[in-house]
């Protein structure tokens, strides 16, 4: 056995032993914030990923969080390498995102390289090879290097470096000797060793390629030389934290895959919510104690890591250390001090961070789960990470260092032993100078002359612009471009619009509300390119009805409302009264169905009932096949054949309830009229659409609908905590529809005329189908413009598929809207469809404001677009700062979600779809055992653009600082740059950008913006991501924006 | 045109399909012209749906000539005629081949189609089609089979491709990992199955099954080998089985195969490949016959194996390692079959299995969709039954029977911690040896030989 892995006795500690628990659980919970913080796959939640480090300002989080959990905080250098030289970032941005950070700095000269603003701009446009020592040698030796120069290098300098050479050498160097004895000899009898290898005798008659290598070779061992002269000392890598870290570098074993491979399967079994026949024994006793039980019992083989393992269970059995305790004495035998403890606690969590971040979410936020984790689990679990730790860095301490030492001094050990090794980092520097010698002109001459100190402070320069800083200018440059096409774009189009002259009085055709869903972007626009008379507004996709839902044929209610809010009312879907019956026959069919194909699902598995399931294997290659080949007509045949069980297509809401309180028993579910007419109030207010209603009001949620897909619910509505909105519009239509609201509403100043009427629908962004709800119940009056309405939402929905397959690979450019259609209905059922649809991929802007201002502006579908009416606000803004409240958090929220998994697929997203392994039913892994998940895949970022969301509000810089001064949550984003902020005038085209703190105004980069007939006249032919234009259908575009003004009814 | 000759190029189509893809797609992408992806999906597509009808062709024509088995042979590749030797190349078509032969191509077929969409845009693309070429080439050549070595060849393309495979993401550890573990396993099996293709050639004077069975066509052939000849070639080619079927105590391997992309896993280790130990037995199985004691040796492992299985399965908390337990369990219960001599049944057990496991596998991804489902209809919490199980067995017992499972039988740490590492620790002591004296007949110590550092070690020696 591994002797330094068991404690002696337990020595007792002389402080008071609660006061030591306390801070240790207190160092716990705060690393676990840094855990992360995605719940069951099921009910997924689009949040920053870096939400625990939101106190910090943007970039200093990054570099923070670079330190914590090693991931990627930008995108390459290569990439934003190839964005540059394909024009998406272009170098006047580089050089005002340059100048703009160095301030009075970006004019000091340094060395010789130039002021510092040219020396970083040249790091910058140059991409500067490194690579480690080795490579290096073998660059200098095998390959051109020493020979000619970098390609980047303009004939200019070329010439300047070469001819400068030649002067020098003949000058001083002729024959090869040194002409003047003053110099310092060593450089000197340098230059001559170099000199040495060419053929001097001829020195005249070299040609340019000779004295192009002479110049090479001179930079390249002056540089080497300056570099090991200046004397830097580089700064000492930091020491690993971890046992398991200092023995990696050491011996290049991992002593955590040890730990790993049964910490991922014991976890699994323990928060396993159904999926394996025997559960975990005893899971009730808890993680530490089950797992004592399971590895106590006497009898097994025992691998050889874990020699000693049962006597040491054992002993904590039989002395009762609690999981605290356990900690405790790990801490110690580690040999980790009380000032390491919190870096080490964090990174004993993080080497496991899923599963760390699942227990953690389990305890504390999942009390509606099958099995949620009882509190102290995460302790627990700490406990025996640091048990199985001490075991594992004992064996691979043992085996591969030879080492039979205390546990405690291990990690010292290893650590000399690997710094013994620790390279300098000096020839990846020297290979730099020599590099931006070249590029920049400096000739060999200069680098001679140059002394010791100077060396030295250049090396300093060259640290400081580090890769980290390099790619954070790159990516301020890449932000930049969008930004101020963005802005352009809205000022441009602004640009003569009187938003607040009163008009005609023409009603729309009709009014949809969607979500503000940057999905819906293109299906509003389509719309209205349609149908120019109609109108759409948006609005969060819950549309203030914050509920638990259950739906007929649904087994449990589900909360569908923005996250943040926790609902109080409770709605369920009924079937109608006259077809109870045959709700009843089918509910009972889909039970028995359901009950035999739990049966099948279960017993395929097993010995018998695998083998008779086997036995009709046959038949099951006819589903397989035609699923595959023929995925939309073998949805259409399911669909057929599903009809025996689904329940009744005529049900009701529950919506009103009889008891004065709300809650899910009978009596209880439902809202109280005057509840109702709050919701309908606030949400009328709030998107403005307080006059002028159009006889047909449709309140459109949406969804989306994928097969082979577990992170199927990240698809769905944001603002329902990743739920399908239809209810809420449903719900929310009829509300509106009683005249009993009405009346209220007429009461509290909000008229609704007695023929405008409401409608709920729900959009499936996947395969662009649109349902209806309730139609039974429309009035004859409106049969007419419904089907004209109807008629209008076909054909946006075709154009939307159209428009959407652009971005598909796998759809032809060529592809009829009818086609389209098709295509993306057959993706929506494909089971081997990687990408049902793109998601909030290329999501980059917010618009909170009037519809009437953006309205025929292309954007792309990257743009989010709430609805608001400043001109129908108080002077606080009050409810503008109601709509932020949720607006920004959320928005902010999906796009740093998207940042990060964009940035890093594997460390902050869940790395490639292809691999995943579903565990638990609560999240996936990749292959048969990994790390928990979390985040999104490389399918679903592969389009995407990773910016900080711009929002532009229709407000005044006023009103927004008074907002941003109310709200902390908005105060944190906005002034720790977690988004970009930016108002627009509601009285003309004036735009004023939040920058450092405060508004100020933004000065159009240029007055082009490029017009189309129509959106598809704009995208057709092209995948990639398109700029903004205006579409400038038939109706001119002044008349719909003062139609849309304000007016009295 | 006589049947004979309709036969003979029927069955040439059908070895030609997907020897001609992985020509195709292979050398394409090795003089570095790599083909677009629908084309490359196209050529797999014609490739199969070609071998396929030419398949379904031979099985028609049989079914109404009424013969029952058809050589084809490709004639001898080597002959060493003073040491009685050759190599030949011979595929047949009979009663065991065509199903199996049908059923890979119907397999590969569906899966190729599924994969050509959900490994869109991936950078292993081609590599994958390459890959994928190969098993399709492994399993066509070994159900077609004539002779030993002709099942040798494809046996070893179907290695060679699942292992590579399991190693698709070659940009993270564990799957190469897992599939070096694979790899491994395979070569001991196949150790195996080469000693047993040499004890043939010795015993029979050629690897023909013809020469080993008699003429009648499968399953009626009968031994030419004693009882005790048999039971020592069989039991190698069991050990060959166990080994591809990843029976115990081999079994470690079948979880840690699913680290590929799931239309690999689901044909690889759900459907075919896991069945090739329970085919290869079955091509065999006249030495079955001939040896009651290799019956019960089949039958035994097929019974330790099925009751492994079947519990490892219940603990598995994820859908493709539970799913690889529950295709071992089906696989052991089909070795049982034919030790018990049912052929045709394990044959029809084969191919259900593998259709539906194949399903099964294609669809996990989707897992959750359908609990939901399953809620849905159940109209709650799907039940967790407290069955017989809980109730008859007592509750340490129940522990130690979780422990067991939990562990995969702890097969993987017999293996590794009391094989194979004091296998390897003899040897290091050996390498030990070897050095201290080397070293004192040098007299310094000398280390030419020793690999490089991998990591750190170097110093700033430019110059």
């Amino acid at each position: 056995m591994a002797p330094t892995a068991s404690p002696e006795r337990p020595s007792s500690t002389t402080h008071s032993p609660g006061d030591a628990a306390d801070r240790l659980l207190h160092v716990i919970e705060h690393a676990a914030h840094l855990l992360p913080s995605q719940g069951p796959i099921t009910v997924f939640v689009h949040h920053n990923t870096l939400h625990a480090f939101e106190e910090l300002r943007f970039d200093e989080a990054l570099r923070e969080s670079q330190r914590v959990y090693g991931c990627q905080p930008f995108l390459s250098e290569e990439r934003y390498r190839r964005e540059l030289a394909s024009g998406r970032i272009k170098e006047a941005d580089l050089a005002v995102e340059l100048e703009e950070d160095l301030g009075e700095q970006s004019d000091e000269l340094i060395g010789l390289l130039g002021t510092r603003f040219h020396l970083r701009l040249a790091m910058l446009k140059h991409s500067l090879r490194t690579a480690p020592s080795p490579e290096l040698r073998w660059v200098v030796a095998e390959t051109d290097a020493l020979r000619t120069y970098r390609s980047d290098v303009s004939p200019d300098i070329r010439k300047r470096l070469t001819e400068g050479t030649r002067h020098w050498i003949m000058r001083d160097f002729r024959d090869g000797k040194s002409a003047s004895q003053a110099q310092g000899s060593s450089l000197s009898a340098m230059v001559e060793q170099v000199l040495d290898r060419f053929d001097c005798a001829n020195i005249e008659s070299w040609d340019n390629s000779a004295w192009e290598a002479v110049c090479l070779q001179l930079l390249w061992r002056l540089s080497f030389d300056g570099v090991q002269r200046a004397d830097r000392k580089s700064p000492a890598p930091p020491a690993p934290i971890r046992q398991r870290d200092a023995l990696l570098a050491a011996t290049g074993i991992d002593a955590d895959e040890l730990a790993n491979d049964l910490l991922i399967r014991y976890s699994s079994a323990f928060l396993d919510q159904g999926y394996a026949h025997w559960p975990l024994p005893n899971r009730d006793g808890g993680f530490y104690q089950s797992f004592l039980n399971v590895y106590g019992q006497p009898g097994g083989v025992v691998p050889h890591w874990l020699f000693g393992v049962k006597r040491e269970i054992a002993r904590l059995q039989s002395e009762q250390v609690t999981p605290l305790a356990s900690i405790e004495e790990s801490l110690r035998l580690l040999g980790v001090a009380p000032e390491q403890q919190e870096a080490f606690i964090t990174a004993s969590l993080l080497a496991l961070r899923g599963w760390a971040g699942m227990i953690w979410q389990m305890e504390t936020n999942a009390e509606w789960a099958v099995r949620p984790a009882p509190r102290g689990t995460l302790v627990e679990f700490l406990a025996v990470r640091l048990l199985l730790d001490r075991f594992a860095a004992a064996y691979v301490g043992k085996e591969h260092l030879d080492d039979d030492g205390p546990l405690a001094t291990l990690r010292e050990r290893a650590a000399a032993k690997h710094a013994e090794r620790t390279p300098t980092g000096k020839t990846q520097l020297a290979f730099l100078f020599f590099q931006l010698a070249q590029t920049l002109g400096v000739p060999p001459e200069d680098l001679f002359r140059l002394p010791a100190k100077t060396w030295g402070k250049l090396a300093d320069e060259i640290d400081a612009y580090n890769e980290f800083e390099r790619r954070r200018t790159f990516h301020l440059a890449y932000e930049r471009r969008y930004r101020n096409q963005t802005l352009d774009a809205f000022a441009i189009h602004t640009r003569g619009q009187q938003p607040n002259a009163a008009v005609e009085t023409k009603l729309p055709s009709f009014q949809m509300i969607c979500c503000i869903d940057d999905r819906e972007e293109s299906f509003r626009r389509h719309l209205e390119e349609i149908d120019p008379t109609c109108e759409t507004l948006g609005y969060a996709g819950f549309f203030g009805v914050a509920m638990y839902y259950r739906g007929a044929a649904d087994a449990h209610s589900r909360p569908l409302c923005p996250v943040v809010i926790k609902p109080k009312h409770y709605v369920e879907e009924l079937p109608t009264y006259t077809l109870e019956e045959v709700h009843r026959r089918r509910a009972r069919n889909r039970r028995l169905v359901g009950a035999a194909s739990h049966q099948f699902h279960r017993g395929s598995r097993s010995m018998l009932g695998g083998a008779v399931t086997a036995l009709f294997g046959p038949l099951a290659s006819v589903p397989l096949v035609a699923r595959i080949l023929f995925p939309r007509t073998a949805a259409q045949i399911r669909k057929m054949f599903g009809q025996i069980v689904r329940p009744p297509e005529a049900t009701q809401l529950l919506l009103e309830r009889s008891q004065p309180t709300p809650g899910p028993e009978e009596g209880h579910i439902g809202y109280s009229v005057d509840e109702m007419t709050d919701i309908v109030e606030k949400t009328l207010r709030d998107t403005g659409l307080t006059s002028r209603h159009a006889r047909l009001i449709i309140f459109c949620g949406h969804g989306s609908s994928s097969l082979n897909n577990p992170h199927e619910s990240a698809y769905n509505c944001g603002a329902c905590s990743g739920g399908r909105g239809g209810p809420n519009a449903r719900a929310f239509a009829q509300m509106a529809n009683d005249p009993r609201v009405r009346a209220r509403l007429a009461g509290r100043g909000l008229d609704l005329p007695p023929d405008a009427y409401f409608i709920g629908g729900y959009h499936n962004t996947c395969n662009d189908e649109v349902n209806y709800y309730d139609l039974d119940r429309l009035p004859v009056t409106h049969k007419e413009v419904f089907a004209t309405t109807r008629r209008t939402i076909d054909e946006a929905r075709r154009r939307n598929a159209h428009e959407r397959c652009r971005r598909f690979e796998s759809a032809e450019l060529s592809i009829s809207p009818a086609a389209a259609l098709a295509h993306v209905e057959r993706r929506s059922e494909d089971l081997s469809q990687a990408r049902p649809e793109y998601n909030h991929a290329t999501n980059a802007a917010v618009f909170v404001g009037r519809r009437s201002r953006n309205r025929s502006l292309f954007m792309d579908r990257r743009t989010f677009m709430s609805s608001y009416d400043p001109t129908q606000d108080n002077e606080a803004g009050a409810i503008l700062a109601r709509i932020l409240a949720a607006v920004i958090p959320v928005c902010a929220g999906i796009s740093l979600e998207y940042y990060f998994s964009c940035v890093d697929v594997q460390g902050y997203g869940c790395g490639s779809k292809l691999p995943h392994n579903i565990v638990s039913l609560l999240g996936v892994m990749e292959g048969a055992t990994s790390d928990l998940r979390t985040g999104l895949s490389a399918q679903m970022t592969e389009i995407h653009e990773p910016m900080r969301a711009l929002f532009v509000i229709e407000t005044t810089p006023t009103v927004m600082e008074g907002i941003i001064n109310g709200n902390p949550v908005i105060a944190q984003l906005c002034r720790n740059e977690w988004v970009q902020l930016a108002t627009l005038s509601p009285e003309d085209s004036t735009i004023h950008l939040f920058r450092n703190g405060k508004f100020e105004r933004y000065d159009a980069e240029s007055d082009q913006l490029p017009e189309a007939a129509s959106s598809v006249d704009w995208y057709r032919g092209w995948r990639d991501h398109l700029g903004y234009a205006a579409i400038k259908t038939p109706v001119s575009v002044s008349a719909i924006a003062q139609s849309n003004g304000k007016a009295p009814r | 045109m006589n049947y004979d000759q309709l036969f003979h190029i029927l069955g040439i189509i059908v070895v030609a399909c997907p020897t001609l893809l992985l020509a195709v797609l292979g050398v394409s992408s090795l003089v570095g012209r790599p083909l677009t992806e629908r084309l490359m999906s196209q050529l797999t597509q014609s490739a199969v749906v070609t071998g396929l009808l030419a398949s379904i062709g031979i099985l028609a024509m049989m079914l109404m000539t009424d013969r029952r088995l058809i050589e084809v042979g490709m004639g001898n590749w080597l002959v060493l005629k003073e040491q009685h030797f050759h190599f030949t190349f011979k595929f047949v078509f009979d009663r065991l081949s065509v199903p199996f032969v049908i059923l890979s191509f119907t397999l590969c077929g569906v899966t190729g189609a599924f994969a050509s969409k959900y490994l869109h845009r991936e950078t292993g693309y081609g590599r994958f089609f390459v890959l994928y070429a190969m098993f399709l080439l492994g399993m066509v050549v070994t159900s077609l089979a004539g002779t030993i070595e002709t099942l040798f060849a494809g046996w070893e393309l179907v290695g060679l491709s699942s292992a590579l495979l399991v190693g698709f993401f070659h940009e993270r550890a564990a799957p190469v990992r897992n599939g070096l573990r694979v790899w491994t396993v395979y070569r001991v099996a196949d150790a195996a199955f080469l000693v047993a293709t040499l004890a043939l050639h010795h015993l029979t004077g050629g690897g023909d099954f013809v020469g080993l069975m008699g003429h009648g066509a499968w399953p009626e052939g009968q031994a030419a080998l004693t009882s005790n000849q048999a039971l020592f070639v069989g039991l190698l080619l069991l050990v060959a089985a166990a080994g591809k079927s990843a029976l115990v105590p081999f079994s470690g391997w079948l979880p840690r195969a699913m680290e590929g992309p799931t239309p690999s896993s689901a044909i690889f280790y759900g459907a075919l490949s896991v069945h090739l130990g329970a085919f290869l037995l079955l091509r065999v199985s006249p030495l079955l016959e001939a040896s009651t004691l290799l019956c019960v040796a089949v039958v035994a492992l097929g019974l330790v194996s099925a009751l492994f299985a079947a519990m490892a399965a219940r603990v598995q908390t994820d859908v493709k390692s539970a799913l690889a337990f529950a295709s071992l369990t089906q696989v052991s219960i089909i070795f049982v079959e034919i030790g018990c001599g049912l052929r045709y049944i394990a044959l029809i057990h084969i191919i259900g299995h593998a259709c539906l496991r194949t399903l099964q596998l294609l669809r996990a991804p989707t897992l959750l969709h359908d609990y939901h489902d399953l809620e849905n209809a159940i109209g709650g919490r799907l039940p967790q039954n407290a069955t017989m199980w809980q109730r008859l067995v007592s509750e340490p017992l129940r522990r130690r029977a979780f422990r067991l499972a939990f562990e995969r039988g702890f097969f993987d740490t017999l293996l590794a911690d009391y094989l194979v590492r004091p296998f390897v620790k003899t040897f290091q002591w050996c390498d030990g040896m070897e050095r201290r004296w080397t070293n004192l007949l040098a007299g310094r110590s000398a280390r030419d030989a020793d690999p490089l550092q991998a990591a750190g070690g170097v110093v700033d020696d430019l110059q």
